[in-house]
């Protein structure tokens, strides 16, 4: 695992633009990832986590107007900007993307053996035959049986597990250096999800590339990351490594998240607690922390100022938290 | 789906129905704003030009133009709006129904729609006036009977689509009849559509009675209407254009004005000519009005 | 009320006929099912396993093919025929989608007060009066009845929802996959709405789901479907600590722990392939073609259901009273 950045973001801010609103959908977020590394960008829905990692590459929906400030590094090269040729060449090469929705990637009028070869071709010089080849070995690799058989059917003729892998092996027919997976088991049931989610990780221990999984659930990112985000509201409310995170979390939101998510294996029966109310309406930006109006430990102050990232030493691991309230009242050393 | 008509009521372009309820006014005033009994014929006038007495002059049997233009309007609009509720009854039962039910039923009543909707609605009312013969009741029954086959289709394709919603679903969980969910969750959808189109239709159907008057199969002489004085002026088009053109331009305002109602309805906007720009511009503010719609909705949906 | 059961399902067989004609998609297969009054009861499985079309045909919604489902100990097909109105004060259904299972032009009043319309309850100061309470019930403010269900957040509409099926004071809810349109912190607020409802009201609940961990979490009572078959069934903390069947087994191990340091060294069980298709259910165990332990008995002998160590049953020829296949 080399130590530098493969994807970073630097103070990000995005704002999502119609004619009489605009949503600050994320405020001032940094983050990277480093080769052979899994990390998790935990939110719900309206957190902006989507936007934070796919709003830079210019992936979202169309018919929205988006305004990027700050800075996305790939490669040595500021996507923020980026003529977009070039940024489209770039993203085929360096980032393999997987969405929820198998079919929001793959073509229902082509069959999937030839949409690989195609995406293979582009960026790689290989003969026709070769890249059928390549074709089906990525089909292999990502666990389609009988391989040579699906390279020649459409999408509609397959299951939705399968599609799931054959997106997978879209994706990385490129060779990416960054996978990018937007919520990719949400839609898949339990037995499925476990094997997608095991494909992922072998598909990272052999190639070595980064992992950005977008997620809501929890017990995905523990079983597979080994960093986390947690946005809230389109700001960092903590990170840090999983281990950290998931077991000493701090921010009464992620606190809060956790502690609605029951654990299927804890022996006690512990009642699901709730966090109340909604998340915030990003159209009004108000001073001050977003989670204020929701969380337990409010204090005056919260509503005030924005509260700061700072950085905390949870089993010598860098771990960041976004509440210096909690801090203060459980005397939690800040590392300056 | 846009399926409230009253939705965006303060977008809405209210100058359009000036036309309209200038048209309407004209017709239910009628006979009380006249000058002169349209009928009455004055030999001392025969086609005399605009004077003070007759502001549009006379015919040439020295009857008021403006008091049978007036009239005109009437008769136009009563038969117009006979037809129309005609058809919309009758589309709206047959195509309901043909929806609600499924089935074979379904099937005999759409293969009948479409036959009505293949051949022009001019022809059918032709065909039907040859085997009822001619006369204002013939006329009416003519076309409603050539008009409601495109009630039909479309009240069948929203019934259609309507039951499909798991909320017809929820309500018949709750107990409720046929007749209930039809009433309270179908029919306000179809009538929303319908009517939109029926607006639009109002003035394809006053030219389609002035046309039949014109030939001879519709109103009969001597009752003023439009399409009835321009055959009469047809002879005199040389010397007198305007006995062709003022019952003429009549009615092409009213068409006009009609049309331009049912457009704006459809569009909730102003209808103007289509260029390339003006077609540009609406996508352009629907392509806003859906990123609007989704801006709001980040907050819960697209995170 | 009787002593009867509150739903009794006896035999049941759903069959949709396929789009091709060619043979039947078999929703459900054969399902026996009691569940008593007042419990709360899971069901639950993958997608394609039946467990929506056994909701949905309990309730009515969908027609059995074959069997009878017994309400309160009435049949609910001659029920349904006779007194739709009074079949619908008894059971209640909530869908998936809230917002699609609500008219998009009817205010949350509107809603609400529709099935009081249906059944002529009140006049119209009583319903006002009954909205009020179903409000509160469900914990939502009064300054929602003039909204329209779009401009309601996902967690808000499931509770509306959920009060239009308890206006009518039914004593069984039947829910199918209440939660999965949800944000998981929101999804704990409606599971303990669902608890809290069930002690105030003695309501009998039925949820489908696939989250296993929100069953488990709050069901009493747990049936686990495959292919429109109950693999295993029993009380849910029992049957989730050692499942006998090893479809059972699998689709536990497949739910991640939100602890990483009990994900660190899981035994994860993955199983190979998809469900098979329910128009052509394999011969034998239906589970054969993915289990990992079947032996020769399980590809030509469908297993019965049977008592197996936790106290439940479950249909699996490895399994009986004392012992149980591990995998």
């Amino acid at each position: 695992m080399s130590d530098e950045p493969i994807y970073s973001i630097e103070n990000m801010v995005i704002d999502l633009y119609a004619t009489t609103v605009s949503v600050r959908a994320v405020d001032g977020v940094s983050f990277n990832v480093r080769p052979g590394e899994t990390v998790a960008v935990v939110g719900e829905s309206g957190s902006g986590k989507t936007v934070m990692t796919l709003g830079p590459l210019g992936l979202l929906p169309e018919g929205v107007t988006v305004d990027i400030r700050g800075s996305a590094r790939a490669e040595a090269s500021e996507l923020v900007g980026m003529e977009s040729r070039r940024l489209s060449d770039l993203r085929g090469r360096y980032f393999g993307v997987i969405f929820q929705d198998p079919m929001s990637a793959l073509n229902p009028m082509l069959k999937i053996g030839p949409q690989l070869a195609r995406q293979a071709r582009r960026f790689a010089k290989l003969s026709h035959a070769d890249a059928r080849k390549e074709a089906v070995s990525l089909l292999a690799r990502t666990g389609i049986p009988d391989p040579e058989d699906r390279y020649d059917r459409y999408p509609h003729e397959m299951s939705g597990g399968m599609l799931q892998r054959a997106m997978i092996a879209l994706a990385l027919a490129s060779r990416p250096r960054v996978l990018i997976a937007d919520e990719p088991t949400t839609a898949l049931d339990a037995t499925v999800q476990a094997q997608i989610l095991e494909l992922i990780r072998q598909i990272q221990r052999e190639d070595g590339i980064a992992v950005v999984l977008i997620t809501h659930d929890i017990g995905v990112v523990a079983s597979v990351a080994d960093r986390v985000m947690v946005l809230y509201a389109g700001q960092v409310a903590e990170e840090g490594t999983a281990m950290d995170v998931l077991t000493q979390p701090t921010h009464p939101y992620t606190r809060g998240l956790l502690a609605s998510v029951p654990d299927f294996r804890a022996d006690e029966r512990a009642a699901t607690k709730e966090i109340p109310g909604l998340p915030p309406n990003q159209i009004k930006l108000e001073p001050g922390c977003r989670f204020a109006d929701r969380c337990e430990l409010v204090e005056p102050e919260c509503r005030v100022h924005r509260p700061p990232l700072q950085t905390i030493s949870t089993a010598g691991t860098p771990h960041k938290v976004a509440c210096p309230v909690v801090l203060r009242r459980e005397g939690i050393a800040v590392h300056v | 789906m846009n399926i409230s008509l009253f939705r965006n009521m303060k977008d809405w372009p209210w100058l359009v129905l000036l036309p309209v309820v200038f048209f309407v006014a004209v017709g239910v005033l009628g006979p009380s704003i006249m000058p002169y009994d349209p009928g009455a014929q004055d030999y001392d006038v025969t086609l005399a030009g605009p004077s003070w007495a007759h502001w549009l002059g006379t015919d040439y049997l020295g009857r008021d133009i403006l008091s049978r233009i007036i009239g005109g309007a009437r008769i136009s609009l009563v038969a117009m709006a006979i037809v129309l509720v005609a058809a919309l009854a009758i589309g709206v039962s047959i195509g309901s129904f043909a929806g609600y039910v499924g089935g074979r039923v379904e099937l005999v009543l759409i293969s009948i729609i479409d036959i009505a909707l293949a051949l022009p609605s001019l022809v059918i009312a032709l065909a039907l006036i040859g085997i009822l013969g001619t006369g204002y009741w013939s006329m009416i029954t003519a076309l409603t009977l050539a008009w409601w086959a495109n009630y039909a289709r479309m009240s069948r394709a929203v019934v259609t689509a309507e039951l499909q919603q798991p909320y017809i679903e929820a309500a018949r969980v709750m107990g409720a009849s046929h007749l209930w969910i039809f009433v309270r969750h179908i029919l306000p959808h179809v009538l929303a559509l319908v009517v939109v189109y029926a607006s639009a239709d109002a003035g394809a159907l006053v030219l389609a009675i002035a046309t039949l008057s014109f030939l001879g199969l519709g109103v009969a002489p001597p009752a003023p209407e439009w399409g009835q004085m321009l055959v009469d002026g047809m002879s005199y088009i040389e010397e007198y254009p305007r006995l062709v053109v003022l019952p003429g331009l009549a009615l092409t305002l009213a068409v006009v004005s009609f049309n331009l109602l049912g457009e704006s309805f459809a569009l909730q906007k102003v209808p103007r000519p289509v260029r390339g720009g003006l077609l540009r511009k609406r996508r352009k503010a629907r392509a806003v009005e859906e990123a609007e719609r989704n801006a709001v909705e980040t907050g819960t949906a697209a995170s | 009320m009787s002593d009867a059961a509150a739903i009794e399902v006896r035999g049941l067989k759903v069959h949709f006929a396929n789009r091709s004609g060619t043979g039947a998609v078999r929703a459900v297969d054969g399902v026996d099912l009691t569940i008593p009054r007042g419990a709360f009861h899971g069901i639950v499985g993958e997608s394609g396993c039946g467990k929506t079309t056994l909701a949905r045909t309990i309730v009515g919604l969908q027609k059995e093919t074959e069997g009878t489902v017994l309400i309160s100990g009435r049949d609910r097909a001659q029920w349904l025929k006779s007194e739709r109105k009074s079949f619908s004060r008894e059971v209640q259904f909530v869908f998936q989608d809230p917002l699609g299972s609500m008219s998009r032009r009817q205010t949350i009043y509107q809603t609400l007060e529709e099935p009081l319309q249906i059944h002529r309850l009140g006049s119209s100061a009583e319903r006002r009066r009954r909205i009020g309470e179903l409000l509160d019930l469900v914990a939502l403010p009064q300054t929602v009845l003039d909204r329209l269900p779009r401009s309601l957040s996902g967690g808000q509409r499931q509770r509306v929802s959920i009060a239009r099926a308890l206006a009518l004071k039914p004593s069984i809810l039947v829910c199918d996959e209440p939660l999965s349109a949800l944000d998981v912190s929101i999804r704990a607020q409606i599971v303990n709405l669902f608890t809290s409802l069930q002690k105030q009201l003695g309501l009998t609940l039925v949820i489908v789901a696939h989250d296993l961990a929100i069953v488990r979490e709050v069901c009493s009572n747990v049936t686990v479907m495959y292919l429109g078959r109950i693999a295993e069934a029993g009380v849910t903390r029992p049957l989730f600590r050692e499942p006998a069947h090893p479809y059972s087994q699998a689709l536990l191990s497949a739910v991640p722990s939100p602890d990483p340091r009990i994900e660190a060294d899981r035994r994860r069980i993955i199983l190979a392939g998809d469900p098979p298709s329910p128009s052509a259910p394999p011969p034998g165990c239906r589970f054969n073609t993915r289990c990992p332990v079947a032996i020769d008995v399980c590809r030509i002998k469908e297993p019965m259901l049977r008592t197996v160590p936790h106290g439940g049953v479950a249909a699996c020829h490895l399994a009986d009273g004392e012992r149980r296949p591990i995998i």
